[in-house]
């Protein structure tokens, strides 16, 4: 019996590996397919801006043509480096990053020092505050744009790199992520600085803060993906190329009869390369801020 | 070293002085990389030959110009000259945001406009002249002539003898069955309901097959925009859409000349003649719109430039529209791009246009067949609807319950502007 049993065992084995091997190659090809949808349309992006034919480029949509060329040039990149005055992309680009790193920073300290007060503070009403900072979070940005331009342009802020920071600076959002995070810390931790004498500022500066890399992670790259993206406050509030951003500069190639697809792309692969590198920097730190929320509950 | 140092200071305040005696004028406009670096070489020109004044000009993307727009008036930061699309000049002038433009520019610039130019830039209520350009435009059909020819189709020479809406069809049927041709038609659905394309180039054709957007006596748009010519019309166009014969929106603009040609014929504006004639050569004929009942319609209206009443120095906002629209950076990339003529030293100058010329049809539309978009302040709503509707019809919508929607939906706007008076005692 024991004889029959051992043979019995062995296939009974490799019969559920071969099955777990088989869902495996299941699972990462379902994997591959997901993520080759995702990368698809950078991938377009990026072969259309080595086009040098915007009618072809449009013609491609839609078929997989979209997805090879034959004959690859960085023409489309030269043409944007090449255009000066109004149009000079560095400019433009210059004007992003500085836009975007201004308000991160400012983003991080701000939205930070107020979910923490609204964790650990001794202010009274901290319930009814958060309840309104989420209740903010609700109201369409379009709704109180209009109020709003007519508050920087009374405030003599049009066309300043301040009126594209200062306005999104504070964000009921990001204060709740961070309140959340802080929140989820032990008390102990807090109670202990406290009696080592330490004020609030400095329990937040040197232990909570420190401590946050996850959310700080997760706000850097939320608030700069949405600080790049500005594009109808700009254009609202701006006149000139002094401080306007990349994106719309961009849409000088929608023009009233025609688009230029060729350069928009070249355009779009160079405004999206800063953003991409923001998001490897921190991707270790947003990706465990995450895995960190799930498993918390 | 004191006198020495207060010299340099008193020079500073003089030179100071000298800089801010400068005026500045601010010139807001939209438009596409050339034409951005254009008015860019056309506004330094006038700074050097003006060296007292300083030109800002002020960019907004074609997309987002109405909200432009809207934020310069409500921070107080209208420019002193601004380009707007022609259709929205009456609501920007009952708005007040514009001064007749007549004493401001020069008098020989006035003298050389064509008359649809004049008709543009005009406000129905005073007939002043608010706004001038050195261009207007046209929408025409063009053919491959080899499609044509191989179906036997007659090519009108001139708007007289534009196709029926018979011929029309006839012709959209047989190319439909045509070797080589994937779609008879490109209506440039491809340009979406974002721009103005659509009360554009699709308005002429009720006003052709006998209704109109609005009543221009009554200004009301329920019975007219509703009523059977215009929802014949437009179940006339759903059809086209539905038996496949019109180019889908996600296949682009420009399906006629892309390689194979798969379009055969393109219901399209003035400025396409260039990129199209430049990649089909002889292959391409230029046609008047067809007839789609009692008479022949075409629009008209484009980009041009006024002075508001914001501005503090009109005088010299006029003197900058009157040398750029005289600049011949201006006038070459105008024509370089099939800018239709609004001047007529500029229609001299532009072959395209002139008898025996290519789009000699189109320039001939001007003065026998062009109708203005309503020149009305409910102009926004109205084409907000109507483009809404057509959306909707193309979509498999009921042509007369959205035509009715939409109509409804502009008689509410001016109601609840109380007929945007003086233009209610209008008859």
């Amino acid at each position: 019996m024991s004889d029959l049993a051992i043979p019995t065992l062995q296939a009974k084995v490799k019969s559920e590996r071969s099955a777990l091997g088989s869902l495996r190659m299941v699972q990462t090809a379902s994997i591959l397919v997901i993520a080759l949808l995702i990368v698809s349309p950078l991938f377009m992006l990026l072969i259309a801006s080595l086009k040098d034919d915007r009618f072809q480029i449009l013609a491609d949509m839609g078929s997989f043509r979209a997805f090879w060329v034959s004959s690859p040039t960085l023409s489309n990149f030269a043409e944007i480096g090449n255009l000066s005055g109004e149009l000079a992309f560095g400019r433009y680009l210059v004007n992003s990053l500085v836009i975007l790193a201004l308000t991160v920073g400012a983003g991080l300290i701000v939205n930070s020092m107020a979910g923490f007060v609204l964790a650990w503070g001794s202010l009274r009403g901290r319930a009814l505050i958060l309840s309104l900072v989420i209740a903010l979070y609700v109201i369409p940005q379009e709704s109180i744009i209009m109020p709003l331009v007519i508050m920087v342009s009374r405030a003599g802020m049009t066309d300043t790199f301040a009126v594209q920071i200062v306005p999104w600076v504070a964000s009921p959002l990001y204060i709740f992520l961070f309140y959340q995070f802080f929140a989820q810390l032990p008390k102990e931790l807090f109670e202990a600085a406290e009696i080592d004498g330490a004020s609030v500022f400095r329990i937040y500066r040197s232990i909570f803060l420190p401590l946050s890399l996850p959310a700080l992670a997760t706000v850097s790259i939320l608030m700069g993906i949405e600080s790049w993206n500005q594009y109808l406050w700009p254009i609202l509030v701006t006149q000139t190329d002094y401080a306007r951003p990349i994106a719309v500069a961009i849409a000088t190639f929608f023009g009233q009869d025609s688009i230029y697809w060729d350069r928009a792309m070249a355009a779009s692969v160079l405004m999206m390369i800063p953003i991409l590198a923001l998001y490897l920097a921190f991707q270790r730190w947003f990706v465990s801020s995450f895995v960190g929320s799930a498993v918390k509950g | 070293m004191g006198k020495r140092l207060l010299s340099i200071l008193m020079a500073s305040a003089a030179l100071g002085g000298v800089a801010e005696a400068k005026t500045v004028i601010h010139v807001m406009h939209q438009g596409d990389p050339g034409w951005v670096a254009t008015y860019g070489e056309i506004a330094k020109r006038f700074e050097a030959a003006n060296p007292d004044v300083d030109v800002e000009l002020i960019y907004a993307p074609h997309d987002a110009y109405n909200e432009k727009f809207s934020a310069a008036v409500m921070s107080k930061q209208l420019p002193d000259v601004m380009e707007l699309d022609a259709p929205f000049l009456a609501n920007y002038v009952w708005s007040g945001y514009l001064q007749p433009i007549r004493p401001l520019v020069d008098k020989d610039v006035i003298g050389d406009m064509t008359e649809s130019n004049i008709a543009q830039g005009t406000y129905p209520i005073d007939k002043d002249l608010y706004a001038v350009g050195l261009t207007d435009s046209s929408v025409v059909l063009y053919g491959n002539k080899k499609y044509l020819e191989a179906i036997g189709a007659r090519i009108p020479k001139s708007v007289d003898d534009a196709w029926t809406r018979e011929e029309f069809e006839g012709y959209l049927e047989k190319l439909s069955k045509l070797d080589g041709v994937k779609w008879p038609i490109d209506t440039f659905r491809g340009y979406g309901i974002k721009t103005e394309w659509i009360t554009y180039a699709y308005g002429p054709i009720l006003q052709s097959a006998g209704c109109d957007l609005i009543d221009r006596k009554t200004w009301k748009s329920v019975g007219t925009l509703d009523s059977d010519p215009c929802v014949e019309a437009l179940t006339m166009m759903q059809k086209w859409v539905t038996n496949r014969w019109v180019v889908p929106q996600s296949s682009g603009t420009n399906q006629f000349f892309a390689e194979g040609h798969p379009a055969a014929l393109a219901l399209g504006g003035h400025w396409f003649y260039a990129e199209a004639a430049a990649s089909m050569k002889d292959d391409i004929v230029v046609m008047p719109l067809p007839k789609f009942g009692p008479r022949g319609a075409s629009p008209n209206g484009t980009w041009i430039w006024g002075i508001t009443t914001a501005s503090e120095h009109p005088d010299i906002a006029g003197k900058f529209v009157s040398f750029m629209l005289k600049d011949k950076l201006y006038r070459d990339y105008a024509r370089e791009d099939s800018g239709y003529p609004g001047l007529k030293s500029f229609a001299a100058d532009s072959p395209l246009y002139a008898a025996g010329g290519p789009m000699a049809v189109a320039f001939e539309q001007a003065s026998k067949t062009a109708i203005a978009r309503p020149p009305h302040p409910a102009y926004p709503a109205i084409t907000s609807a109507f483009m809404g509707a057509v959306d909707e019809i193309f979509n498999g919508g009921d042509a007369k319950a959205a035509l009715s929607k939409a109509a409804e939906k502009i008689d509410e706007d001016i109601e609840e502007n109380d007929g945007y008076p003086p233009f209610d005692e209008q008859q």
